[in-house]
């Protein structure tokens, strides 16, 4: 089949769609999905869609906003904003937070395309250069040498040409949507030049100049988050209710009722779900209770606004909202008056509080932030409860959820508990920092808008896809029951998205869960088993 | 021929001048949110599996353990190996490395012309027979006159060889080829002209002996020796390029300096009443302009976060007409 060659300069084009994909032209899966017809077809978008919404770029939808300019005005209106916004991603004071790295990542690529193929998107696509690690990186580049610099026209010529134009920002700004912020790509620069930051930087422009950002993310998401309480929209009563829910579930588990202690002032630890926990599943929540209690910990829960949930979808696409909801969190924090705040199996919020938003708070914001991967595996280690692997004795292979792993290094913890808990332990390939992406990063997982769960599966997801299928391929068949662990909500909602999508709890009988999930399963105490194979 | 001598002052002093520039410029950026990449090498005990301080309970109460060894270990790799390519891009390597290789060796190569002009000057000459007034270092002579030659000549294979063969390379693979402007293909055969230039000089100056007392020249501000043509256009295009240089991207090699020790491996924790803690204090400080709904333009970071409540968090709306 021939290829259709996307050139940089291309991006401006005026057609229609710019890259169209088939089953074909996707990266082949191992059986029982090496046939044709083993996964659904891919769809076109709708005609009302096209007129609304940008589906230039490859005919996916990923900002929900009908954004697409109509008139002559409102084209050049948007190549205005796109420059006003692009010199304050260049500027001290209004991207203090990514000047050094972004300055860097622009200036120094020397195009070796040494870091394609350590994209799974870009390999997952049948290598389509629209999905290159370096193909938005290059269209900003030129934009800035061309539009900022003195003497950018006629330089261009001569350093690489592009046209700014209505169709460049907006199918820049959908494929800033087209990678997960992974950074596996950046693991491979030679140079260190970081293409997943170029992508983060350009989702940024569009939020904070223009307010353009996926419903999900910006709207229903970081907005709702610090007006309503949670981006699912639970409220405190709510989240009380669930509470009790789940205490009511805690007793005819485990025989004996254990009181969840919420809003606790002094206790040590504050731990922070994300909320999509609570509402699907909340045997997560659950588990983290009974070990806690049982192993004799000091913690508490929040049921004040914000603090019951975790996320904070800023660090996708905003640092001023990321700023906002981790002030927040550890404001609370600091009025429930504990040692530190441990947040429980979501990735994202890891990083977030940990990592990239520790360096906005400062004095009494500024509170120790851990993760709750080390505190699990002190429980094993010290047998502070009594487990028996041999309840776990099922196939379990490991997801590394990259903004816990590769971003943050909290990489053996969660092996050793499954060395120790789970005979039939086996990793997939790659695995640890050098794993990849569940498909659900950067916010992909929660975007449910339109066809874009579509590409999130077929595309995305891909490669997870492959590397869970290869993890068990002595066990592939239905009648043995596979467990896909992976400790982050997000990753939980993406890789249930992409089992469904390919029907495999069906076919293959892979389920997936968390890793606490599998230590309350072992617990002794415990006589009819935690998990119960049930796909949700 | 006093302007070729002022030219290659010039462009020598140009080239120092601009890098140093461009690094106070990175290196007086201010200080950027976390965005550290595993594994990092100088975590200790942690970088081989990719781990952090983070997978130990209470690590702020702890002191870090980090090692010095593991990160310049990592570093060689790459200065001296291009690691990653050799990794995740082998066909390349196989071309970039030898050149790179080439690079190396030419530096090394202006270090014994320059070391072999100072010894001159001092009143050693250097030759390939052994010079007695050195004493028992009297060996030295020659080991530089033949070092001198060896690395020189070596050097210009290689980078005309695989400089050739980059060039051949970029045209040949599509990913590269798409990706490539102009400028690309002009940076290579640059160079390529400069090392071309640079083997016809050296037909007439088989031992570098030339070399050694232009350097001489240059070294002591006195008039150069007689020289050939071919080193006249060598001389003037080598200046030229170190003129050029320090504005392209071929600076990567100071570019990766900060990359690497300030974006990808700064894992520096802010701690409360830290040094960081009083970085951040500063830059929370600097004002926004930003104009989306939900921003405050002309607020301070700080008071963006703390002093807008939720209520006035507005968002993009479809402007009725
Ligand atoms: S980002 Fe790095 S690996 Fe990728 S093309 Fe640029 S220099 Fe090469
Ligand atoms: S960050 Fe990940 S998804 Fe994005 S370009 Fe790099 S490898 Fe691909």
């Amino acid at each position: 089949m021939a290829k259709e060659n996307v050139k940089i300069e291309d991006i401006s084009k005026p057609v229609e769609q710019l890259v169209k994909l088939t089953l074909d032209d996707l990266m082949p899966l191992p059986p029982p999905y090496d046939k044709p017809g083993e996964e659904p077809e891919l769809t076109e978008p709708t005609p009302d869609w096209r007129e609304k919404y940008v589906t230039d770029l490859d005919g996916y939808i990923a900002i929900d906003l009908p954004w697409k300019p109509k008139t002559k005005e409102e084209e050049e209106e948007l190549v205005r904003k796109f420059l006003s916004g692009l010199q304050k991603l260049l500027d001290k004071e209004n991207n203090w937070t990514f000047l050094q790295p972004l300055m860097l990542s622009v200036e120094y690529c020397a195009r070796c395309q040494t870091c394609s193929d350590a994209c799974p998107i870009y390999i997952s696509s049948g290598r389509k250069e629209i999905y290159r690690p370096t193909y938005r990186a290059e269209v900003l580049r030129r934009i800035i040498k061309k539009y900022l610099t003195p003497g950018g026209k006629i330089k261009a010529k001569f350093t690489g040409d592009i046209d700014l134009n209505a169709n460049t920002i907006i199918r820049l700004a959908e494929d800033a949507y087209r990678c997960t912020l992974c950074r596996r790509c950046t693991q491979t620069c030679p140079i260190g030049v970081d293409n997943g930051l170029i992508s983060h930087e350009i989702r940024k422009l569009f939020s904070q100049e223009m307010g353009i950002a996926p419903k999900a993310l910006h709207e229903l998401g970081t907005v709702q988050h610090l007006q309503k309480g949670s981006s699912t929209g639970l409220t405190p009563d709510g989240f009380k209710d669930i509470i009790e829910f789940i205490e009511d579930d805690i007793e005819e588990k485990l025989g004996r009722r254990i009181k969840i202690p919420v809003d606790e002032k002094g206790a040590e630890i504050l731990l922070i779900h994300n909320a999509g926990e609570y509402l699907s599943w909340p045997e997560n929540p659950a588990a983290f209770a009974i070990l806690f209690e049982e192993a004799g910990i000091s913690w508490t829960l929040s049921s004040e606004q914000v603090a019951y949930d975790a996320v904070n979808y800023g660090v996708w696409y905003d640092d001023v909202q990321l700023a906002r909801v981790a002030t927040k969190h550890t404001e609370i924090a600091a009025k429930l008056e504990v040692d530190k705040i441990v947040v429980g199996e979501c990735g994202h919020a890891h990083k977030a509080i940990s990592v990239v938003a520790d360096r906005v708070l400062a004095d009494e914001y500024n509170i120790p932030r851990e993760s709750c991967m080390p505190i699990l595996w002190d429980i094993v280690r010290k047998k502070k409860i009594n487990f028996d692997p041999e309840k776990n004795n099922f196939p379990v292979t490991l997801h590394d959820p990259c903004n816990m792993v590769r971003l943050m290094g909290v990489v053996e913890p969660q092996r050793k508990i499954l060395r120790e808990l789970c005979p039939q332990f086996r990793e997939m390939e790659p695995h640890g920092v050098y794993n990849y992406c569940c498909g659900g990063g950067s916010g992909f997982a929660i975007m449910q808008s339109m066809n874009f769960p579509e590409w999130r599966s077929a595309v995305a997801a891909r490669m997870k896809f492959k590397q869970t299928l290869e993890a068990f391929k002595d066990c592939i068949s239905p009648e043995i029951n596979k467990y896909l662990c992976a400790p982050c909500s997000n990753c939980k909602g993406a890789i249930r998205d992409m089992l469904d999508y390919y029907n495999a709890p069906e076919k293959c009988s892979i389920y997936y869960g968390g890793l606490v999930e599998l230590m309350v399963n072992a617990m002794v105490d415990l006589e009819e088993p935690f998990i119960e194979w049930e796909f949700h | 021929m006093i302007w070729l001598q002022a030219l290659v002052y010039f462009s020598f002093t140009v080239f120092v001048l601009v890098v140093l520039a461009k690094v106070v410029k990175y290196a007086t950026m201010p200080i950027h949110l976390r965005w550290e990449l595993y594994p990092v090498p100088h975590e200790k005990g942690r970088a081989e599996h990719g781990g952090s301080y983070f997978e130990e309970a209470d690590w702020w109460k702890k002191p870090r353990e980090t090692t010095l060894i593991g990160e310049l270990k990592d570093m060689f790799m790459e200065m001296l190996f291009i690691k990653r390519v050799f990794e995740h891009k082998r066909p390349l390597w196989w071309f970039t490395y030898p050149f790179h290789t080439g690079i190396y060796l030419i530096l090394t190569w202006f270090a014994l012309v320059f070391i072999g002009a100072i010894f001159e000057i001092a009143g050693f000459p250097i030759s390939a027979a052994s010079v007695q007034q050195l004493g028992f270092l009297s060996w030295l002579s020659p080991l530089i006159y033949y070092l001198t030659w060896i690395v020189g000549v070596l050097a210009m294979a290689l980078m005309l060889i695989f400089g050739l063969g980059l060039l051949f390379r970029r045209l040949g693979d599509e990913g590269m080829r798409s990706y490539s402007a102009p400028i690309d293909y002009f940076n290579l055969l640059f160079i390529i002209a400069v090392v071309a230039t640079g083997i016809a000089a050296w037909q007439y100056d088989g031992d570098f002996a030339v070399a050694r007392a232009f350097m001489k020249s240059l070294i002591t501000f006195s008039p150069l020796p007689s020289i050939s043509g071919a080193t006249i256009l060598h001389v003037t295009l080598l200046s030229l390029l170190f003129l050029y240089l320090p504005f392209t991207k071929m600076t990567h090699f100071f570019g990766k300096y900060f990359t690497y020790h300030k974006v990808l491996w700064e894992d520096e924790p802010n701690l409360r009443g830290g040094e960081i803690e009083k970085e951040v204090k500063k830059v929370l400080g600097y004002r926004i302009s930003w104009s989306a709904p939900h921003m405050k333009p002309g607020m301070t970071w700080a008071d963006e976060v703390l002093k807008v409540s939720p209520n006035e968090i507005d968002v993009w709306k479809k402007e009725e007409k």
